[in-house]
């Protein structure tokens, strides 16, 4: 009988009933045949592997990380709360020992989810990832937390959350913005000026397969992780990267997808993307979980896999090259000042507009970080989404100073004399006070 | 009309006679395992003693024949025979040393990615022949999507075998190792089951019983005819336990979420009901050392009986999981469970001077009162019954769904009714009673209920209906059924045709098929698309006849 070497939780559900619209890539088929995959291997049957169940997260789980407009239940739908509460799931399976390693393979995604959300973007409304690690650290306290997305697409919505976190390490590789949804992704989005080089960005060409991958996993990620020595190690795992995914270019396989996951090790893997539902994810899912558990998956090869073509050329090997030397760089030798935002007295702001493509309206938004000395500072955003009502929000970050805790009630406070707004949410996360006023 | 059950137990093999009117004749003889038949001779003889044979119309039969024969590793060499494709390493499964895998891959949708490779299959078969092994199992990766590959094996096996299993054959669910080690018991017993079966037939003749209809128990709280269970002798294994569920349901009116005892002499099987069903295991029941597809009633056996031992390490009292021999009342030297209740005066069995007398001496060995001793050692019972039970419910009440509707309906099982059954049932109920704080019953006749379970249980059957548009194909992998449906083939109609086919399968064993019994455990349809045009749909029936009892009185 075959034993695991690390005890996997493998929270696995597929929302059978709910999809975006028949068709669309990211719909109820999508797990169908990863389910079937693992059944018929018999994972659950492995000593040291079971199956879970997952929880339904709480509105609060999702206010502690957003900026909700109108409200997080105007936005997720209840297969979101789902998502995410398999992701939180995950992370009590982790915190309180009973498994070593887990893997929410759940839809829908996340990654593609800001810090304010007003809709749903790229197949995401909610960051799931991002509502695991602020529920691991509202129940179990401070974390250092390294986030590895291996999804495709540029973890844009994850970036964004931690942009101004010098605690979150966050590492997206990615097929270049220049060629991809959703456009950016790029070395010099190092984080906001409290967080410089918490933040990279690995763009990588199309046709990247199995060694331009481990190529970037061993000269910037593991280094950079080396030094950065986080408590929990996440992994956004996309499947997207694989060379039949109808809806991106690279030629990554689920050998390379699990000697990946071998080198990592991440505590917690949280299914991404990957519409590839055939062809690719249930081998991809398998070789993560056999990875994950520390099983042997040699065995595992997707049909029509062969190394020798899906092999980069020298030119994409020698321009993964020469990103990995001023990539791994941004890490240790963060640039003096973010690529992002200006100067304008005490705050460093950053004026955006943000495209919901799923819906397809814009929002602008204005943020603002107030530069303490003391900490890392008060976060505050003002948001309109196209010809709508304002929005207003503040966090006060959990090792907030008095200073900032207090500048943030008067600022709530101020706000709501003013009236301009019809929304406002407060996160403080230093007293565990999450308000929101608003009709 | 009557009905006969006969349950070959561990200790007795008991026997009944039922009639509109109720229990006719009852009989509990020893069970001599080393000559099963002889105790089912000797119980059935007991039982027609008094009673016009022409009268029986049927025989249920549940026997530990195939489980003691897999447990004691008492079988037949089996040539297993396996293609698996890409995943695990089919190395990890071999169930025994004439094992061969064989290249060749199909994927989850029963398309062939790799063809078998005929060389290696006719070297394996060749070296199988050369150990002289008779029996054969066949089993490939999705086999229940597309068995062509496994047919393909069966066919070059063709004369070198007496027997041969086809993976597909056994259940059209899914999971590969399992597939593999039931096709690999199923061989392995079945010449030792069928030679039963034969043995059962002649004294049946002998008797002049001939015209009686003989089925076989199975785990799942069904039957299956005696022609049928010649084919499938492994879905015979752990049909004790499923008596006495079924005993259960044949003796009380059972409405609620309820929780079922069988207290034995060496264990204690702890069973659930959801409303008034009982649960089934969700993939299938471990035996030996490898799990299988055996489809079974969720029942957990814990080591506490009437015959377990009392010991005492440290100051502290604990009964069982030992069973050191009988209870000081029947004979043995050291007290047991049924002694410390027949101390207070719950239970009336065997020598009940000499059990006191044991008791009383024991504990004051030990530094105790009696009365202390006993107390704390049925608490240690209760608290174990109900700390597995609670361990149970949980467990269930954690197990996995998939989509929004089931997970946010949160059906849990809340146990409200306690039904107890088994030797020291009565003796207990109280105790039970106090710690649970739920309505308890012990019902009559619950010293031979898996007898009265084994008469009065249905014929079950199960089958999965696997159907893909996009090919125009529909398949029921148990059956070997396969044909061309229309592209705009529905879920609808896939369940109808599960239904039917369900139903004259039934009628091709000679059962009586009641439609009212057959039901749809699960169904689904999905779309399959291919850029963003739907080319198909993916659909997915399963049904049963519920596993349940005959009401022949009322």
């Amino acid at each position: 009988m075959l034993k695991a070497e690390n005890r996997l939780g493998v929270i696995f559900f597929p929302a059978f009933d709910w999809a975006i619209s028949p068709t669309h890539p990211e719909r109820e088929e999508r797990l169908l045949y990863t389910q079937d995959q693992l059944r018929e291997e018999g994972l659950f049957d492995i000593e040291g592997i079971r199956e879970y169940k997952p929880e339904v997260a709480q509105t609060e789980d999702i206010e502690r990380v957003h900026f909700c407009f109108p409200e997080a239940e105007a936005i997720a739908t209840r297969s979101h709360y789902i998502s995410s509460g398999g992701a939180i799931k995950a992370a009590k399976l982790i915190m309180s020992g009973e498994r070593d390693r887990a893997f929410a393979l759940v839809r829908p995604p996340g990654h593609h989810a800001m810090k304010t959300i007003q809709g749903s973007r790229g197949f995401c409304a909610i960051n799931i990832e991002a509502i695991m690690c602020e529920y691991i650290r509202e129940k179990y306290g401070p974390k250092r937390i390294a986030i590895i997305d291996t999804d495709c697409h540029h973890g844009d919505g994850t970036q964004d959350v931690y942009w101004h976190d010098p605690d979150t390490l966050f590492i997206s590789m990615h097929q270049d913005g220049r060629t991809l949804y959703p456009g950016t992704g790029f070395p010099k989005e190092a984080g906001g000026p409290k967080a410089l080089g918490r933040n990279i960005n690995i763009p990588l060409p199309p046709g990247t397969s199995d060694a331009g991958f481990m190529m970037v996993m061993e000269n910037i990620v593991m280094p950079i992780l080396d030094d950065f020595k986080p408590d929990l190690i996440i992994n956004s795992a996309g499947q997207d990267n694989h060379f039949t995914d109808p809806i991106t270019n690279m030629n990554f396989s689920a050998q390379g997808y699990a000697a990946l996951n071998s080198l990592l090790k991440p505590d917690i893997a949280v299914l991404e993307g990957g519409y590839a539902i055939q062809g690719a994810l249930p081998y991809v899912n398998l070789g993560i979980s056999l990875a994950m558990a520390g099983i042997d998956y040699s065995h595992v090869r997707e049909p029509g896999f062969n190394p020798e073509t899906l092999r980069e050329s020298s030119e994409v090997m020698n321009y993964i090259a020469s990103l990995c030397d001023g990539i791994r760089d941004i890490y240790f030798n963060p640039p003096k000042e973010s690529s992002e935002g200006v100067i304008s007295g005490k705050w460093s702001v950053r004026h955006r507009n943000i495209f919901y493509d799923t819906e397809g309206f814009t929002e602008s938004q204005t943020e603002s970080l107030l530069l303490c000395e003391n900490c890392r500072g008060l976060l505050k955003v003002e948001t309109q989404k196209e010809n709508g009502p304002m929005g207003f929000g503040i966090e006060i970050p959990a090792a907030a100073c008095e200073k900032c805790r207090n500048t943030g009630y008067s600022l709530l406070e101020e706000a709501q004399i003013k009236s301009r707004y019809r929304y406002m949410q407060m996160i403080n996360r230093k007293d565990k006070d999450y308000l929101r006023y608003g009709f | 009309m009557l009905l006969l059950g006969i349950d070959v137990g561990g200790t007795h093999t008991d026997a009944v006679a039922i009639g509109p009117d109720g229990l006719e004749a009852q009989v509990k003889v020893p069970t001599d395992h080393d000559n099963l038949l002889s105790s089912i001779k000797n119980g059935l003889s007991e039982i027609v003693r008094n009673i016009d044979p022409s009268r029986i119309k049927q025989l249920n039969l549940s026997t530990t024949l195939s489980t003691n024969s897999i447990v004691e590793g008492k079988f037949e060499d089996v040539g297993v025979i396996v293609s698996a494709g890409p995943g695990l390493d089919p190395h990890s499964f071999m169930t025994c040393k004439d094992f061969h895998v064989i290249p060749g891959a199909l994927d989850h949708r029963g398309s062939e990615t790799r063809r078998l490779d005929n060389l290696t299959l006719e070297e394996a078969i060749a070296s199988c022949r050369k150990s002289g092994v008779k029996v054969y199992a066949a089993v490939t990766k999705f086999s229940p999507r597309n068995p062509a590959h496994e047919k393909e094996i069966g066919l070059a096996i063709g004369d070198n075998a007496d027997f041969i299993t086809l993976g597909h054959q056994i259940t059209g669910r899914l999971n590969f190792p399992r597939r593999i080690s039931t096709a690999f018991y199923n061989c392995a017993v079945w010449r030792i089951f069928n030679k039963f079966a034969d043995a059962i037939s002649g004294t049946l003749d002998e008797m002049n019983l001939g015209h009686i209809k003989v089925n076989i128990l199975k785990a799942d709280g069904g039957t299956m005819p005696l022609p049928l269970s010649r084919k499938i002798p492994v879905q015979s294994i752990f049909s004790g336990p499923a008596a006495s569920v079924m005993g259960i349901i044949a003796l009380c009116n059972i409405t609620h979420d309820s929780i079922i005892y069988d207290i034995g002499g060496t264990t204690t099987d702890i069973a659930i009901f959801a409303g008034g069903s009982p649960l089934i295991e969700q993939e299938g029941i471990d035996i030996g050392s490898h799990p299988t597809l055996v489809r079974a009633l969720k029942v957990q056996s814990i080591g506490i009986g009437g015959d377990s031992t009392i010991s005492i390490l440290e100051g502290i009292v604990r009964v069982g999981p030992n069973r050191l021999g009988p209870s000081i009342a029947l004979g043995g030297e050291i007290p047991t469970l049924t002694d410390a209740l027949i101390w207070k005066d719950s239970c009336v069995c065997g020598d009940i001077g000499k059990s006191k007398g044991g008791f009383a001496a024991f504990a004051s060995h030990k530094g105790f009162e009696p009365d202390e001793l006993a107390d704390k050692a049925i608490a240690y019972a209760i608290d174990k019954i109900h700390s597995s039970t609670r361990e149970l419910v949980e467990e269930i009440n954690q197990q996995p769904v998939y989509t929004i509707h089931e997970l946010l309906e949160n059906v849990r099982i809340v146990p409200r009714k306690i039904y107890i059954m088994g030797g020291p049932a009565k003796a207990m109920k109280m105790d039970i009673f106090r710690k649970f704080r739920l309505s308890t019953e012990v019902p009559e006749n619950y010293d031979v209920a898996n007898a009265i379970g084994a008469a009065l249980t249905r014929t079950t059957t199960e089958l999965e209906l696997f159907a893909d548009t996009e090919r125009g194909l529909m398949f029921i992998p148990s059956l070997g059924h396969r044909e061309n449906i229309p592209r705009n083939y529905k879920l609808e109609e896939a369940e109808k045709d599960a239904m039917n086919h369900l139903l004259a399968h039934l009628g091709e064993m000679h059962v009586a098929a009641d439609g009212s019994n057959a039901q749809i455990t699960s169904s689904s349809s999905f779309n399959m698309v291919n850029g963003s045009t739907t080319v198909g749909r993916n659909i997915r029936v399963k049904c049963q006849i519920k596993p349940g009892v005959v009401r022949i009185h009322s």
